[in-house]
């Protein structure tokens, strides 16, 4: 047992850089597939409405844990080896699909029927009237669930320390454990995943705000 | 949390399977062309492996894994692993071997293959000093805690069976806090480390009451590393014998290593 040194607390600064870019890269990620299965969910064809369904049924319904495993482990036994930070980035980047995929499902069917007739009427195919009249509705009313999934997000990446991935909290378990001092340490780490989440949730209720102000007739 | 042990149970089966693909079996030629070993070690298990205060892993496995890698005149790179994670990264491929304080038991040696022991853990039962606990039936009725999956929560709950309520904890640090603050009667726990961690507790007035085994531990290897398994027996004997062992062991236990038997 020894005493905790200012280079524990580096090494968990340290750590936190590996959760937040974990974090970053699983919402760019995430926000890849979410937006191709949010579109493949709302299409006309019922063939991919009915794969999209699926998909988010599969990742929803399993937990993250055993996804990052399988796809850690799984990779090694199909013969490719994916190393923990591209296994971590692309488990949490399907897992992440799925739950954005259906928040953002819901917001781009929250857009009021009258403005995709109206936009049909404009003459206005698939593609313009997507990115011109739907999704721009649709991001406003996406931003506070997609913030509150992202926050949860950040949280959930410690589950990667299954996968032999020293994050922030397995960091805190590392040093905890040589040194028995959990208040200390897990007090730290809290204090850390609160400076990391809180500005998010600031930022979506200012954005929210904006927002509000220049659709407000 | 059973499920989670059952479904890495599966996975692990899983891994088993795929090990089944063309052998990657590592031989010692193998890893003396490559010019590098890559041991898998446990850094949240004190002394055994822990983080040392530059950060880096440390400890009496660490110490050994660096040994081997003398005696083999190869870089040794220490991939740190968790103990439910030790057999999968094992059977992937992803570690030749691991020195994690594995206990040598017949059920995982279904599945992995042991060296003859290099160290042994001591394993405890603490509990507060006014409590009368000299044997294993005195735990009867008592809530005793333990780390989960260990080999004295298999122990104790094969001998004592529901007449014991175990409480499982993820670590050892949340086992031992556990009886101090009182949420369980009695923990079986690592002897080293309690007698450490209650001294630096004087208020708990907790002391070690009955040793509940000895548990050797071995290297652990794939089944299939018959090769390099003739080595690292012949490392573990050649160092016992030269004192080499002994003087890592006093390093970080401060007492001689104790007669380990050999298989």
């Amino acid at each position: 047992m020894r005493q905790l040194n200012a280079g524990d607390f580096e090494f968990l600064l340290l750590a936190t850089r590996w959760t937040i870019l974990l974090s970053l890269y699983a919402a760019i990620g995430g926000g890849i597939v979410g937006l191709a299965i949010a579109l493949m969910r709302t299409s006309a064809s019922a063939a991919l409405r009915w794969i999209a369904i699926g998909y988010i049924r599969v990742f929803q319904g399993t937990p993250l844990l055993l996804q990052l495993f399988l796809v850690f482990f799984g990779g090694d036994m199909l013969g490719i080896p994916l190393g923990a930070w591209l296994s971590a980035i692309l488990g949490f980047s399907l897992n992440a699909g799925a739950f954005l995929g259906e928040i953002w499902r819901g917001s781009i069917q929250a857009v009021p029927n009258g403005q995709i007739e109206a936009a049909k009427a404009l003459g206005l195919h698939y593609a313009p009237r997507m990115l011109r009249v739907v999704l721009p509705q649709a991001s406003r009313i996406a931003i506070p669930p997609t913030v509150g999934f992202l926050v949860n997000l950040i949280k959930s990446t410690s589950l990667a320390a299954i996968i032999g991935f020293v994050e922030l909290t397995r960091a805190g378990q590392m040093l905890n454990n040589a040194t028995f001092r959990p208040f200390v340490i897990f007090g730290i780490v809290s204090a850390i995943y609160f400076v990391l989440c809180w500005p998010l949730t600031v930022t979506s209720r200012r954005l929210e705000r904006r927002l509000a102000l220049s659709t407000r007739r | 949390m059973k499920w989670l042990t059952r479904m890495l149970a599966a996975l692990v089966l899983l891994a088993c399977l795929a090990t089944i693909r063309p052998a990657k079996a590592q031989t010692i030629d193998e890893i003396l062309s490559r010019g590098t070993i890559n041991i898998g070690v446990l850094v949240d298990l004190p002394p055994y492996g822990i983080l040392n205060d530059k950060q880096e892993p440390d400890g009496y496995d660490i110490d050994v894994a660096r040994l081997m890698g003398t005696y083999l005149g190869v870089k040794v790179n220490l991939v740190p692993l968790t103990s439910p994670n030790r057999i999968p990264f094992l059977l992937t491929n992803k570690v030749d071997l691991i020195v994690a304080t594995f206990g040598i038991t017949p059920e995982r040696a279904k599945q992995v293959m042991f060296s003859i022991p290099y160290s042994a853990i001591e394993n405890v039962v603490f509990a507060g000093k006014d409590k009368k606990v000299a044997s294993l039936d005195d735990l009867k009725g008592l809530r005793v805690g333990v780390p989960r999956g260990t080999v004295q929560d298999v122990i104790l709950n094969k001998t004592l069976g529901s007449a014991v309520k175990l409480a499982r904890f993820d670590d050892d640090p949340s086992t031992y806090q556990a009886l101090l603050t009182g949420q369980v009667d009695a923990i079986a726990e690592t002897g080293l480390t309690g007698d450490d961690f209650y001294k630096n507790h004087p208020e708990g007035n907790i002391e070690r009451k009955f040793i509940l085994l000895q548990q050797p531990n071995g290297i652990t290897m794939r089944k299939d590393q018959w090769n390099l398994h003739q080595w690292v027996n012949t490392f573990v004997y050649f160092t016992k014998n030269n004192g080499e062992l002994n003087a890592l062991y006093e390093k970080w236990f401060h007492k001689p290593l104790p007669n380990l038997p050999v298989f």
